[in-house]
């Protein structure tokens, strides 16, 4: 049997740090006379009730290492613990909606994926929306944490690759791992204040600009208003917000005392190109698109060309303007967007860049061998070889993806919903993005009127994309649970 | 240099081929009394002509070709006859468009079965059973070529596929041949049982031979509009379901059969996986038909089996206009576009055994994860799966939804809607015919599309058929050095 009480510990440290995150909007709310404050105190209360509970009821003594099956149950119930904390707030808040509703909401933010179900954000208290950016903010840098100290080690989908390298032989790798999240720590609370400065500058109101700040770096796409971005109208708004949703779709490893590398450095990995690549090619695209067919002009079609393929692929989800309404190419091409995804170690989500790297030079070494049977190939990543085990895993990974967007999308039909919807909600779920396309999820909808069912599927989607598939099905296997 | 000799003469031979095949509407307009019969023998006299320069300018001694001479014969082999196909359909009295004409002769060698022309209730029988007739060959060209071109080519992972020598002491070439002798046996035996029993059920002789034809070949042309909904008939739907899932299995199996080694048959897994999967859609499908449409539930077993049958094994007949339908039946179709039939099938789409091997290898990467230090082995048909095979196949995989994700972009970008382009894209890849939506659903034809968008399905059709791989490979400069 395993042993529960080094989960359940860190659950409650957990949702520790959740209870004292809720005395932000409580404060904000009492400052401004709201009367949801009361219910931030309470819900504080509660989770921070349950968190003393866990981590005083589970005290072992002695300070075991986690097993592999340990950390695997780990990473999920601290995601879902997490996610049912964040809902409390939005339940018993003056918004009177469904437990479904809120823990679609949570989810939503916790895994800044940033579809939402609220309608009326101009008009709301800003507690609640400050909340849920802070939500997007606590997933964000929570992901990165753990793409970056957990899943290599957990060798979840090729993420072995990017297991930390100690090289330095003389320093211990603890204390390069703390470093290492130290370093993420503050490179992230940095480019998040630098982006809140910047965007109250250009004329967003200080809580505006924070809780876009929040939700930009987090690339989860929650917003203050209901036209998301496009509300403000601004150009310097929009190329700010673009400018910081790319930082928050690269690997913030690359952050990291940058002065100590050389100057391009970030440019260097071979990663970041790709990325960056994806995103000029395909805003290029759609902006030729709008100028030529859709008649904009230059500028305004680079803007929202650019900023809506930076929004998909780093998938957060914001819009300036409706993209529903640019025709049928677009649609296809913001569909397909939709898997690619962000770099690894970053807050986007998706299947990531480096995967389909992996994949392309897969197919290369196919094609040459087809002309050279005999011959050995090789992959190369950043100028590393590429184990056949890495390999696999990646494999393994893509085939699970697009299993569980098929498995996801049939069972979203099977809830009433038309095929459009229950395609790109699909898509938009297990790739953390947000908005999906059509008239109900698209850029202008909200996913409120989807059937209970059909949230509670889609908030589990989030889930499992959210945590790169494996280290949520593996808790589905038989031989997890048998010793 | 790549000797191009050979090449060419394999490509002549197949054009004296279609050549002959053009006889056969020649002779029955003639009989029947139509002028058209004019028009197939001036084709075959041009692809003859052609056909046999080809052949005669060409002789050289040359006994194995290499293995770029191999892909470049493959692909050649396809393309040629394309054009000399096409002649009837623009002689003709459609007066079709030259790009019209191609893209109807790519659908049916290809077998897919996407079609331009409507009215065929009109149409004479000449055209009709030059429809029907390209399909047929098509398929057997499919057959040969996944049993004995594919594995040898190594393309994206059909080498599992190699026919294995029984005992050392029987010569390679002479059993290939007797078992390339063996299935095509099988497929004009299966298409003959098949026109009998159509025949039989109350179709007229002509259209259960075009019929049988274009189901063995899964191809889906039809002597009606209406395709199969004609004839709205209980037993020839499923005489016709029937056909399309045998058109759907491995053709070597039926060799095994035929040799009395059943166990073989029975135990194989990728026809366990594959009739599992048909049988898991047309339940899906009948249990919506039933509560969303309000049908009885045997209408709608037989129309929903028949449905997912057509779509799952690239056939494209249809009985019942499934654009009509709404969320978890057109999800459902649309994914099995993707799936496809067997390898050595005369179904297209990316082929049950890749999808196993795919979810065996996912399978035991999920193992791993708790057990990093074990040996674990991803297997098929109790046989291991070497790391070079599920790379290939993952390579295949890939190019194929890039494939996929380009063309529907292009498409798009023509001006074609949302699912138009989706589902035009998957439709034209994976050979199956009738897309989705109002344009290219299965009431409608693709007459309306742009000329562009007709040659790029073209495109799509051939590049489909022939694994993608075949034709990319050219594409590599090394290719071409020496």
């Amino acid at each position: 049997m395993m042993d529960f009480r080094p989960i359940l510990q860190i659950v409650g440290l957990i949702l520790a740090a959740m209870a004292l995150a809720m005395l932000v909007p409580a404060a904000v709310d009492y400052l401004s006379d709201d009367l949801d404050w009361r219910v931030f105190v309470a819900s504080s209360l509660v989770t921070g009730f349950v968190a003393l509970g866990l981590i005083l009821g589970t005290r072992t003594g002695a300070r075991e290492q986690l097993s592999i099956r340990q950390a695997f149950v780990l990473t999920t119930a601290i995601w879902v613990a997490a996610a049912v904390a964040g809902a409390v707030p939005f339940a018993f808040s003056a918004l009177k909606i469904s437990i479904t509703d809120a823990f679609f909401e949570s989810m939503s933010g916790l895994t800044t994926t940033g579809s939402t179900v609220l309608s009326g954000l101009d008009s709301m208290p800003h507690g609640i929306l400050l909340w849920r950016s802070i939500l997007h903010w606590l997933g964000g840098i929570g992901i990165i944490v753990m793409a970056v100290a957990i899943l290599p080690i957990l060798r979840i989908g090729g993420m072995q690759l990017f297991k930390m390298e100690s090289s330095d032989k003389t320093e211990k790798i603890r204390p390069r791992i703390s470093q290492v999240a130290g370093g993420i720590t503050t490179a992230y609370v940095g480019f998040t204040v630098v982006c809140g400065v910047l965007l109250w500058l250009a004329g967003m109101t200080p809580f505006e600009a924070v809780n876009h700040a929040m939700a930009t770096l987090s690339t989860g796409g929650f917003s203050t208003s209901d036209a998301s971005v496009g509300h403000f109208k601004s150009p310097l708004v929009d190329w700010i917000i673009i400018l910081f949703m790319t930082i928050g779709g690269t690997s913030f490893v690359l952050f990291i005392t940058p002065w100590k590398r050389k100057r391009w450095a970030i440019l260097d990995d071979s990663q970041v190109r790709w990325y960056l690549g994806f995103l000029g090619f395909f805003a290029l695209l759609l902006a030729l698109w709008q100028w030529a067919v859709n008649d904009w002009s230059v500028h305004d079609s680079v803007r929202h060309a650019l900023f809506n393929v930076v929004s998909v692929v780093t998938t957060t989800g914001f819009a300036s303007t409706d993209y529903s309404l640019w025709g049928g190419f677009p649609q296809v091409v913001f569909f397909i967007l939709t898997f690619i995804g962000g770099c690894t170690g970053s807050t986007a989500g998706g299947i990531k860049v480096f995967r389909w790297e992996v994949l392309f030079a897969m197919a290369g070494v196919h094609l040459k061998r087809l002309m050279h049977p005999h011959g050995i190939f090789v992959i190369d990543f950043n100028k590393r070889r590429i184990s056949d085990q890495v390999v696999d895993s990646v494999l393994g990974f893509m085939v699970l993806y697009f299993l569980s967007f098929a498995v996801l999308a049939l069972l979203l039909t099977m809830t009433g919903l038309d095929t459009v919807t229950a395609l790109t909600g699909a898509a938009t779920a297990i790739s953390n993005v947000g908005p999906g396309l059509g008239d109900v999820i698209g850029p202008a909808g909200n996913f409120q009127p989807l059937p209970d069912s059909a949230k509670w599927l889609c908030a589990f989607g989030m889930l499992l994309g959210r945590l790169e598939l494996f280290t949520v099905l593996v808790l589905f296997t038989r031989s997890f649970w048998r010793e | 240099m790549i000797d191009f000799r050979p090449i060419l003469q394999v490509s002549g031979w197949l054009l004296c081929v279609l050549a002959a095949a053009m006889m056969v509407p020649t002779a029955l307009d003639a009989a029947l009394g139509h002028d058209e019969w004019r028009v197939f023998l001036g084709s075959a006299g041009a692809t003859l002509f052609v056909g046999l320069a080809l052949v005669l300018g060409t002789r050289a001694e040359w006994r194995d070709l290499t293995v770029r001479q191999a892909y470049l014969a493959t692909t050649v082999a396809w393309l040629a006859p394309i054009p000399f196909a096409a002649l009837p359909f623009v002689f003709g009295p459609l007066d079709l468009s030259f790009t019209d004409a191609v893209f109807e002769a790519t659908s049916g060698i290809t077998t897919t079965g996407s079609t331009v022309i409507a009215g065929l209730d009109r149409l004479p029988a000449g055209l009709l059973l030059w429809r029907g007739l390209l399909q047929w060959l098509g398929g057997i060209g499919i057959i040969v070529m996944a049993l004995a071109v594919l594995p040898v080519l190594n393309i994206g992972g059909m080498q599992m596929f190699r026919i294995e020598m029984v005992s050392p002491s029987e010569k390679a070439a002479p059993r290939a041949a007797r078992i390339g002798a063996g299935i095509i046996g099988v497929y004009v035996g299966m298409t003959v049982v098949l026109a009998i029993l159509l025949w039989l059920a109350g179709m007229g002789g002509f259209d259960a031979i075009v019929h049988a034809m274009s189901t063995i070949a899964t191809g889906g042309f039809s002597n009606y509009d209406t395709s199969i909904a004609y004839f709205d008939d209980m037993t020839i739907e499923t005489i016709i379901l029937v056909g399309m899932v045998l058109g759907g299995m491995p053709f070597l199996l039926f060799f095994h059969l035929a040799q009395g080694n059943w166990r073989t048959v029975v135990r194989d897994q990728q026809v366990h996986w594959y009739l599992t999967l048909l049988l898991l859609g047309s339940l899906a499908v009948a249990a919506w038909m039933v509560r969303s449409l309000g049908e009885d539930p045997g209408t709608a077993l037989r129309q929903a089996a028949f449905t997912v049958a057509s779509v799952m094994t690239g056939t494209g007949l249809v009985t019942v206009d499934y654009s009509a339908w709404v969320g978890m039946p057109v999800a459902i179709l649309f994914f099995l576009t993707f799936v496809g039939g067997c390898a050595g099938s005369t179904a297209a789409g990316i082929k049950v055994f890749r999808l196993q091997f795919l979810f065996a290898n996912a399978l035991v990467q999920v193992r791993h994860l708790l057990r990093p230090h074990a040996v674990l082995i991803p297997t098929f048909n109790r046989k291991a799966i070497p790391e070079d095979v599920l790379e290939s196949v993952m390579g295949f995989l890939f190019v194929y939804v890039l494939g996929f994700a380009c063309l529907a972009m292009a498409l798009a970008f023509l001006g074609l809607d949302f699912v138009t382009a989706i589902s035009g894209a998957a439709a034209a890849i994976s050979n199956v015919g009738p897309g989705l939506g109002p344009t290219i659903g299965p009431e409608s034809t693709f007459a309306p599309l742009p000329a562009l968008a007709k040659w790029l399905l073209a495109g799509g059709m051939v590049f489909g058929r022939l694994e993608m791989f075949t034709i990319l490979v050219l594409f590599v400069p090394s290719f071409w050095r020496q």
